[in-house]
């Protein structure tokens, strides 16, 4: 279970505070999406889910399963299953997807306290799983998203994320740049991870996403807060809607 | 002109030489070239800042001390000690000649018994006649040399004949016992037309950190040939390298050079690079790693003499602790060398505040119908891209290292011979981890 209580995060170099007091429950086996203006905070709030530099926390605390992850450094936070799709995934020039793939999970593998895979293993494995998202090997072979596409590099997201089979995603704005076809696939990828044991998070713009990936529940963020709790039918509400209730609303 | 005063090693350095001078290799010309050298040596003194091309580098400053010529043979040394030395070139398949302070050494050498190629030491061959010692004025240079001619010892001569296509590289190493001595050695490299060959030095050392090397290679590249050319500095913390290449490419050929340097405390690598022959395509690019308060000055004179030849240079450099890389590289293109084609580019990956890297690229292009570019970048590791990593549960050191290895990756992958490019690779990565870079 993640909990999130009483969040404030400012920048580290300079007073400007992005989260004013989040406060956020996803239980086990749940789906919830964040749906918010640009600059709410939506990025700031999965950057230090996963334990980026650059922020401070000046109140509130992140517990994963009971514990807190603040004091984490990212690939600790990484072994205990937490999992962050970038809005922009990086380029990493002369380091092959297949071998940045293997260093990850074999990492992963081994902070877990399990055996790290054989290659023949780990190829079949990648392999199986690129081909549920049509990354093809001759994408596996190319340094990490050097050169890929931005719905590609959307799916080489998914396709880590499937590999290091986390027990928390975050998501974030993993739909845009997608075409229909490409969020079905990835949304089928999402929907493959789904289970009892894991929580996830979608941020995202679109209730369309919604549609491919049902969540337990919708909650809108502004300002750095979170203003609105619901059920998924709140998505269709904000897409006729818009966020003008929100934004204007002083606090 | 000023008469600047003498430094005690350059006092040393003059003076040294009457007491070696006839335990030196050669006949009565080679003897008299030497004589004349040490003058030459006596008038120029070392190069110091003041002098355009030692600008990063001072030698008068840099070489405190002149330690001692090492003349005769060291004691014995074991395989085992030589391949420890060589690190990850030890496993490459080829053709080992050895020099242990600057004297060849065949019980550690392989005979050669390869068609097409012919291998002299160079203290034998320079008793024959035609064989002397090239005293080719080298603009700022010319002090460095007139130090090698003056107390060569020996190194290889070597003879591709035309047409041979050499399966195996030749290694020759060139390891230091000694400690505090000065190693002089001279390769005279040649490779006939449409012959093929993978040559590589290696200097290294076995004992003590504490060294000087004066190392000079001159090889020309016969027409049509295709040459990698490879040379590695392991010298030693308190090493002191003095490195010249003298390179001259045919009509039609392809010359490659690659120059990996670590673990040594200064390292001054020169080449001068001329094209006598058009079409001709030329790469020199490498890999130089500084900490501590190591310093590695790489300086390339690239001559488009003729029309329509290409040259390519890459160098990358690791930069930690108080390591400083200096890159000058000059390209020149004669008035008639037009479709002229030169790109240049040097980057340094600073781990450190107090690293530094100098770069100074020159052009100097005297025709209009030519395609010329350099430049230059000077960066610290990515933090966004640490943290992508790290995000997906790579342990910082493993990110670090990995970044590294993608840097520099770019211009080791110039090194076609796979086995040779896997072994520098393995090298050069090894060295980081070993110094924590
Ligand atoms: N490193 C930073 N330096 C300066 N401002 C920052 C930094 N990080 C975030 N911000 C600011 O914090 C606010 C929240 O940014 P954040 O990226 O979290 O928004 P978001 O909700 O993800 O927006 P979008 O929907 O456009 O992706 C913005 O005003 C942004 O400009
Ligand atoms: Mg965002």
């Amino acid at each position: 279970m993640l909990e999130i209580k009483n969040l404030h995060v400012k920048l580290e170099d300079e007073d400007k505070a992005i989260l004013k007091g989040v406060d956020l429950v996803i239980p086990k086996g749940e789906v919830h999406a964040i749906m918010g203006p640009n600059g709410s905070g939506k990025s700031t709030l999965a950057y230090v889910i996963a334990g980026r530099d650059g922020y401070t926390v000046t109140d509130g605390d992140i517990l994963w399963n009971g514990e807190s992850i603040l004091e984490m450094e990212p690939d600790e936070r990484a072994a205990k299953g937490v999992f962050l799709a970038f809005q922009y995934p990086l380029e990493l020039p002369g380091v092959a997807t297949l071998t940045f793939l293997r260093t990850a999970a074999n990492s992963v593998l081994k902070k877990r306290g399990l055996k790290e895979m054989t290659t023949p293993e780990f190829l079949k494995h990648v392999r199986a799983e690129a081909a549920k998202l049509g990354v093809t090997d001759e994408m596996l072979k190319r340094p990490l998203n050097v050169g890929f596409s931005g719905g590609e590099k959307k799916r080489m997201e998914i396709l880590q994320m499937s590999v290091l089979a986390p027990t928390l995603a975050v998501l974030d704005e993993t739909d845009s740049g997608l075409d229909i076809d490409a969020m079905r696939v990835v949304a089928q990828g999402v929907n493959a991870l789904r289970g009892p044991e894991r929580s996830m998070l979608l941020i995202t713009h679109y209730q369309r996403l919604l549609d491919y990936i049902v969540p337990d529940k919708v909650h809108v963020m502004a300002r750095g807060r979170i203003l609105k709790t619901g059920p998924k039918e709140l998505a269709l509400e904000l897409e006729r809607t818009g966020y003008a209730g929100f934004v204007g609303e002083t606090a | 002109m000023a008469t600047i005063e003498k430094t005690r090693a350059e006092e040393a350095l003059a003076a040294n030489f009457a007491g070696v001078a006839d335990k030196l290799p050669g006949g009565r010309a080679v003897a008299e070239a030497r004589s004349s050298a040490i003058g030459t040596f006596g008038a120029l003194g070392l190069p110091h800042r003041r002098i355009e091309e030692w600008k990063y580098s001072d030698l008068r400053n840099v070489l405190k001390d002149a330690l001692p010529p090492a003349v005769g043979s060291a004691g014995a040394v074991s395989e085992a000690a030589i391949d420890t030395s060589l690190r990850q070139l030890a496993r490459l398949d080829a053709i080992r000649i050895v020099f242990v302070d600057g004297v060849h050494r065949p019980e550690l050498s392989e005979a050669i018994e390869t068609r097409g190629i012919e291998v002299t030491p160079l203290a034998q061959a320079l008793g024959k006649p035609g064989v002397g010692l090239m005293h080719d004025d080298l603009p700022g240079h010319a002090a460095v040399v007139a130090l090698n001619t003056a107390y060569v010892t020996d190194g290889a001569v070597i003879k591709v004949s035309q047409g041979a296509k050499l399966a195996r590289p030749v290694l020759l190493v060139f390891a230091r016992t000694a400690a505090g001595s000065l190693v002089t050695t001279r390769n005279v490299i040649s490779v006939a037309a449409d012959a093929e060959a993978t040559l590589i030095e290696a200097h290294v050392a076995l004992a003590s950190p504490k060294g000087q090397d004066n190392a000079l290679t001159e090889i020309t590249v016969g027409e049509g040939a295709r040459v990698t050319h490879a040379k590695v500095v392991l010298s030693g913390a308190e090493a002191q390298h003095l490195g010249t290449w003298l390179v001259k490419v045919g009509q039609s050929a392809s010359y490659r050079g690659f120059q990996a340097t670590a673990e040594t405390g200064f390292t001054r690598n020169t080449s001068f690079l001329t094209y006598t022959g058009e079409d001709a395509k030329a790469d020199i690019s490498g890999v130089f790693l500084a900490r501590g308060n190591e310093h590695v000055d790489t300086t390339l004179v690239i001559d488009h003499a003729v029309p329509a030849c290409e040259s390519r240079e890459l160098f990358k450099g690791v930069l930690d602790g108080r390591g400083r890389g200096v890159f000058q590289g000059k390209v020149i293109v004669r008035p008639d060398a037009q479709k002229s084609d030169g790109k240049q580019m040097a980057q340094a990956l600073m781990l450190s505040e107090e690293a530094e890297f100098d770069s100074k690229p020159e052009l100097e292009i005297f025709a209009d119908d030519v395609v010329c570019g350099h430049g230059s970048t000077c960066a610290e590791l990515d933090e966004d891209l640490l943290f992508y990593m790290r995000a997906r549960g790579i342990d910082r050191e493993t990110a670090r290292a990995l970044l590294i290895e993608s840097f520099i990756a770019e211009a080791t992958e110039k090194v076609e011979h796979e086995g040779l490019r896997e072994a520098l690779q393995a090298l050069v990565i090894g060295s980081l981890q070993r110094g924590k870079v």
